[in-house]
């Protein structure tokens, strides 16, 4: 379903609760009313055309819209990326987290499988860490620095020395694999782990995990096919001129 | 893995041939082959030919060469007939199917059902079964932390074998990374903690 400016927030979010914390990030927060999305737009001036894309990609890549793709601006698309970095960092690590460690506590018999998972998990946390890290250190301040020096029109040498030693198509390159690793862990967990009473504490390790999964894959959509080709437009800009 | 097992639904009913694929779904290894209409020409042929090992027919949609071509069927020892019934399906109707599915009943109701014909569940994986003897030793390497070049030639294998086993061992274990390989194998005492200390 392509999700529209007229639909009433309200019902988007009753037919994919999974977008709850997407609007969050935007500053909408639950009880918004029985608005539109445009309504609850104009109220909280946000730009329309960026939620409806978000939302979109994040609902069903694929009514990914591109013609909206350059109607927001670079500053709103990494304000929104870092948002999500905070929410896997502040939130989702931890209560997975908090849930392995539990279900480590409750274990009797197979404490070692659970030492295992919190180590993998402990690993995996690092891994993702780093990984958002560079991308808040070195990528984003190079869009932004990108797209500041165009609007001002303030285009140096050394910036396009940058260009050409480090463009965005080198780090869409490095980044994946963070996905894979939670699929392997929720499959250790479905299949491997031995059977025992803690049934509930694993369905619910498990939609958290597919629910960290799912927001990772958006993420790395909306990276590569929102972020990566605006930068890639800026870069041409800058070695044109 | 038992083979899959095929099902041909006789019915004119869309509501009765999309219901049995979704049920078939539920029980792995049954697929729907073919879905015909009660006026399909040279009906009985078509079947016989296809080999399916379950026939599920609609008395409705055929009527009256309904009882030549249960005739048919059951004279081919392979074939199992199953009869879509119901509370005002006659005796002497049910009575030439070689089993019936009742279709008032809920979803669980005919999954039993389908489950008691179908007869064998399915053979549930074994874990210490489930990657070969090589594939194991290759895995013990692999979480050890060698490369596929060592562990070609610890084995005297080609590293192209060992891509091949590697692949393999991702495919069954439904886990693709080392990280996540090394959990596995530790759990099922492939290998020692102290043997893999180094690369976790």
């Amino acid at each position: 379903m392509l999700l529209e400016k007229d639909m009433k927030l309200a019902d988007i979010i009753i037919h994919d609760i999974s977008l709850v914390p997407v609007i969050s990030r935007f500053g909408i927060l639950l009880g918004f009313g029985d608005e539109s999305i445009e309504g609850v737009c104009k109220k909280k001036s946000i730009d329309i055309d960026f939620l409806l894309t978000i939302l979109n990609a994040f609902h069903d890549p694929q009514y990914l819209d591109k013609k909206y793709l350059q109607s927001f601006s670079v500053d709103l698309l990494i304000q929104y990326l870092r948002k999500t970095h905070q929410y896997y960092l502040s939130n989702k690590i931890p209560e997975i987290e908090c849930l392995i460690d539990k279900m480590e506590l409750e274990s009797t018999i197979d404490k070692s499988s659970y030492q295992l998972l919190q180590k993998f998990f402990k690993d995996y946390k690092t891994e993702l860490v780093k990984h958002i890290d560079r991308e808040e250190k070195v990528v984003y301040p190079y869009v932004l620095e990108l797209n500041n020096a165009i609007a001002n029109d303030e285009i140096t040498s050394s910036l396009i020395e940058k260009i050409k030693k480090y463009s965005i198509k080198s780090y869409e390159e490095e980044h994946d694999n963070v996905e894979e690793k939670l699929t392997d862990l929720k499959n250790i967990i479905i299949k491997y782990l031995s059977p025992s009473q803690n049934q509930q504490s694993r369905f619910r390790l498990l939609k958290e995990l597919t629910a960290l999964e799912k927001d990772l894959a958006e993420h790395a959509i909306i990276e590569d096919l929102i972020l990566v080709p605006k930068v890639e437009l800026l870069e041409k800009n800058v070695l044109i001129s | 893995m038992s083979s899959t097992r095929k099902i041909i639904v006789v019915t004119n009913a869309f509501l009765f041939s999309s219901g049995i694929e979704s049920l078939a779904l539920e029980l792995s290894g049954l697929l729907v082959e073919h879905v015909y209409t009660g006026s399909e020409k040279k009906l009985s042929q078509k079947i016989i030919g296809a080999k399916p090992e379950f026939v599920i027919i609609d008395p409705e949609a055929i009527k009256d060469s309904l009882i030549p071509l249960l005739r048919e069927l059951n004279e081919d020892p392979e074939i199992i007939t199953i009869g879509l019934v119901n509370s005002s399906t006659s005796d002497n109707i049910i009575s030439r199917f070689s089993n019936t599915l009742n279709t008032t009943g809920n979803k669980f109701q005919l999954i039993e059902e389908l489950q008691r014909i179908v007869g064998k569940e399915v053979a549930k994986s074994d874990n210490e079964q489930l990657i070969s003897k090589r594939e194991t030793e290759i895995l013990k390497y692999l979480v050890m932390g060698y490369t596929n070049q060592d562990v070609a030639d610890k084995l005297f294998l080609s590293i192209h074998t060992v891509m091949t086993h590697r692949k393999k061992i991702n495919r069954k274990l439904g886990i693709k990374t080392v990280s996540g390989l090394t959990v596995y194998a530790l759990m099922n005492n492939i290998v020692d903690i102290r043997e893999v200390e180094r690369s976790i």
